[in-house]
């Protein structure tokens, strides 16, 4: 991170802080030709360290928008319009980056892939199919770390060995296609962790494998999670994975963040309607069949992002006010925060 | 209602030949291998397993996209594997299919209207447009859509309105059975509850049978009587869908059921694994005997010597020797 100081970063260390990252006021646009997509309005969040953290959404929500915002990949058409983001005591905004955009760029390249690395959706499109794994897990190594192509040799077949991958040392030597989508997923899990990044963020990252060696890859982030201490970040649409996998989760639908709370508070006591209607519409297997209760309607367009509430459309409980007003966050325990009307309602009545 | 089957599967092999090269022999992918099954009226079957172990290609052969390599399919006690020119056509208006990706399935040139209409017109029912105009806006009604969406293009709808679009031109025919290849899995969450209701109201409206395939076991548990699971080709378990999922007894379906993320968060902290070990072999080159032997915890020499048939084992028709005494 002395990077950073030689660029004049803005450094703000405070290492009491349990917070890694804290996202303030995030907003994210997008220029299309049928105008302007207002992919992520106003999110704040905090990711703390050593926690699992689950953003929750539907196609469309936001959710992989504000994490390339995070990370300084969002595509050429996608600015970040306002927002603090703060990861590990920097502020990495490319807003606040004094330096220009080119400056910035540079500089998210030495954050990436070293302190903060990421697991996509989609294993194969991920790896370089002219790469054998080996140069594509010794490269990051050895761009962000003071090591030898040897010591980085050995570190790449420990990693190999670490995600379940048998005989490392021939494995090594192999390409992408010899590989079965599980076995690259467990790939790109050990180029996530090859410079023991403090945040990993996963987005989607077993929405292309199959139910049981999604089981396996989640088992093994959890597992690589407790040993390294890292936070993980958990993008999906999957309730069921969440359950398994995070302490706290963040729901989000139409840009916006509408609740966020420990697992338990979720799936137990959710308080916006949307995370009811997402549970109720859920099949439980352990539970004795019902019939399924699905919201109506379909998500915002957000080329015209209503002024109020997002759900306001396919909300059961949908008031005036929700339509013109977008309410204000709501504190219902230290971990649990709603973003509804209702909420406020029940504080004027009581 | 009619006694019997509507459809009756026995000993179906579905293979596709890969070329071989100049000096080697070519290969089989043994897609459907012997696969034997029933599906009674107004019932809903569901077919679970994971990618490549041939639900999809078993739910093709089944409507003739794919020719299968021997067996016999028999519809309503006709059999549809010789069926050629009228016949088969006849047949096809009482089996449809509808597919995995509305974005894929729907002609973007064509009206929904014009879809929709397409089968009648081809099949030649009712007598004028207008008529079947009048047939085309009372389907759209049945799938929750608007009369007046008639005239629009498929890219205006969202990937659940698409599928009913899909659902509306599959009920043109009145069909009696319905294969339904991973209907819900490229729709959002929210959306695949409101797809599944409408299939189950179908159902109940019109008596339809439906052939279900996913990958899903939670929401094929919650839309199906009977479920058969498949792996690498061959069925390895069939039974009432309650009862398979409390208590499964194939080694294959006891992993898979392990596998599922339940949403509930106290269910996931104390749920206990099942451990399967390794990945799905190469259906080129299939293991002798069990196909599931190389994954399984109770693997014995016999599974390589035999391969274990589906046998009825009280409630249930599982294909592993340790049922057998």
């Amino acid at each position: 991170m002395e990077r950073s100081k030689e660029k004049g970063m803005a450094v703000t260390m405070n290492p009491e802080s349990t917070n890694l990252l804290e996202v303030k006021h995030l907003t994210t646009e997008f220029e299309t030709e049928q105008g302007t997509v207002k992919a992520v309005r106003d999110v704040s969040f905090t990711v703390k360290k050593g926690e699992i953290l689950g953003i929750v959404g539907e196609s469309g929500s936001g959710k992989s928008q504000a994490m390339y915002s995070v990370m300084g990949l969002l595509a050429r058409n996608g600015v970040v319009k306002e927002g603090s983001m703060l990861f590990d005591g920097h502020d990495i905004s490319p807003l606040s980056f004094e330096g220009g955009l080119k400056a910035y760029d540079k500089y998210m390249q030495g954050v990436r892939g070293n302190t903060l690395s990421m697991i996509f959706q989609d294993p194969m499109s991920f790896l370089n199919p002219v790469l054998n794994i080996e140069t594509q897990l010794v490269e990051p190594m050895l761009n962000h770390m003071k090591i030898s192509r040897k010591e980085a040799r050995e570190k790449a077949i420990e990693l190999l060995r670490q995600v379940g991958i048998p005989s490392p040392e021939t494995r090594l030597r192999q390409y992408p296609h010899e590989f079965s989508g599980g076995m690259r997923q467990r790939i790109i899990i050990a180029i996530a962790l090859a410079c023991n990044p403090k945040l990993i963020i996963a987005d989607e990252p077993t929405t292309a494998l199959d139910v049981t060696i999604q089981a396996k890859i989640l088992q093994l982030i959890k597992d690589m999670q407790r040993k390294s201490g890292s936070s993980v970040m958990l993008i999906t649409h999957d309730l069921g994975v969440v359950a398994n996998m995070c302490s706290r989760i963040v729901i989000m639908y139409g840009g916006k963040i509408v609740e966020v709370g420990t697992a338990d508070e979720i799936f137990f006591q959710p308080h916006h309607p949307y995370t009811s209607g997402l549970l109720a519409c859920v099949n439980n297997p352990e539970e004795e069949d019902k019939e399924l209760q699905p919201i109506p309607g379909s998500p915002p367009d957000l080329l015209k992002p209503p002024a109020g509430c997002p759900f306001v459309d396919r909300c059961s409980c949908a008031m005036r006010i929700c339509k013109d007003y977008m309410p204000e966050m709501t504190e219902l325990s230290p971990t649990h925060r709603c973003a509804c009307w209702l909420e406020q309602k029940k504080e004027v009545l009581a | 209602m009619n006694e019997g089957p509507i459809l009756k599967v026995s000993h179906l092999k579905t293979y596709f030949g890969s070329k071989g090269g100049l000096f080697s022999k070519g290969k089989v992918v043994k897609a459907v291998n012997d696969v034997s099954f029933e599906i009674l009226h107004n019932e809903t079957f569901g077919l679970v397993g994971e990618s490549g172990c041939g639900k999809s290609t078993l739910g093709r052969t089944i409507v003739k996209i794919n020719e299968p390599t021997s067996g016999s399919i028999e519809f309503e006690g006709r059999d549809i594997v010789k069926m050629k020119g009228a016949e088969l056509k006849a047949f096809r208006r009482d089996l449809q299919m509808i597919f995995q990706d509305p974005y894929a399935s729907l002609n973007s040139r064509m009206t929904v209207g014009e879809i929709i209409r397409e089968p009648m017109e081809i099949h030649g029912l009712y007598n004028s447009t207008k008529e079947r105009d009048q047939k085309v806006s009372e389907l759209l009604e049945t799938v929750g859509l608007k009369p007046d969406h008639i005239r629009r293009y498929p890219h205006e709808f969202s990937g659940g309105q698409r599928q009913r679009i899909c659902i509306a031109r599959t009920l043109a025919l009145n069909p009696k059975f319905i294969i339904c290849d991973e209907p819900i899995s490229a729709l959002d969450v929210s959306i695949q509850a409101q797809i599944i209701n409408l299939l189950q109201r179908i159902q109940k409206e019109r008596q339809i049978s439906y052939l279900f395939i996913a990958h899903d076991l939670g929401i094929v548990k919650h839309i199906s009587h009977r479920i058969g699971v498949m792996y690498l080709g061959s069925l390895v378990e069939v039974g009432e869908s309650n009862s398979l999922y409390r208590e499964p007894m194939h080694p294959y379906t006891k992993a898979l059921l392990s596998a599922i993320p339940i949403p509930d968060p106290r269910v996931e902290r104390s749920k206990a694994a099942v451990e399967i070990s390794g990945e799905l072999p190469s259906p080129l080159d299939l293991p002798s005997g069990c196909a599931f032997r190389t994954r399984c915890p109770f693997a014995s020499e016999r599974c390589a010597k035999e391969t274990p048939q589906l046998r009825q084992v009280g409630d249930r028709q599982v294909a592993c020797f340790l049922y057998e005494k």
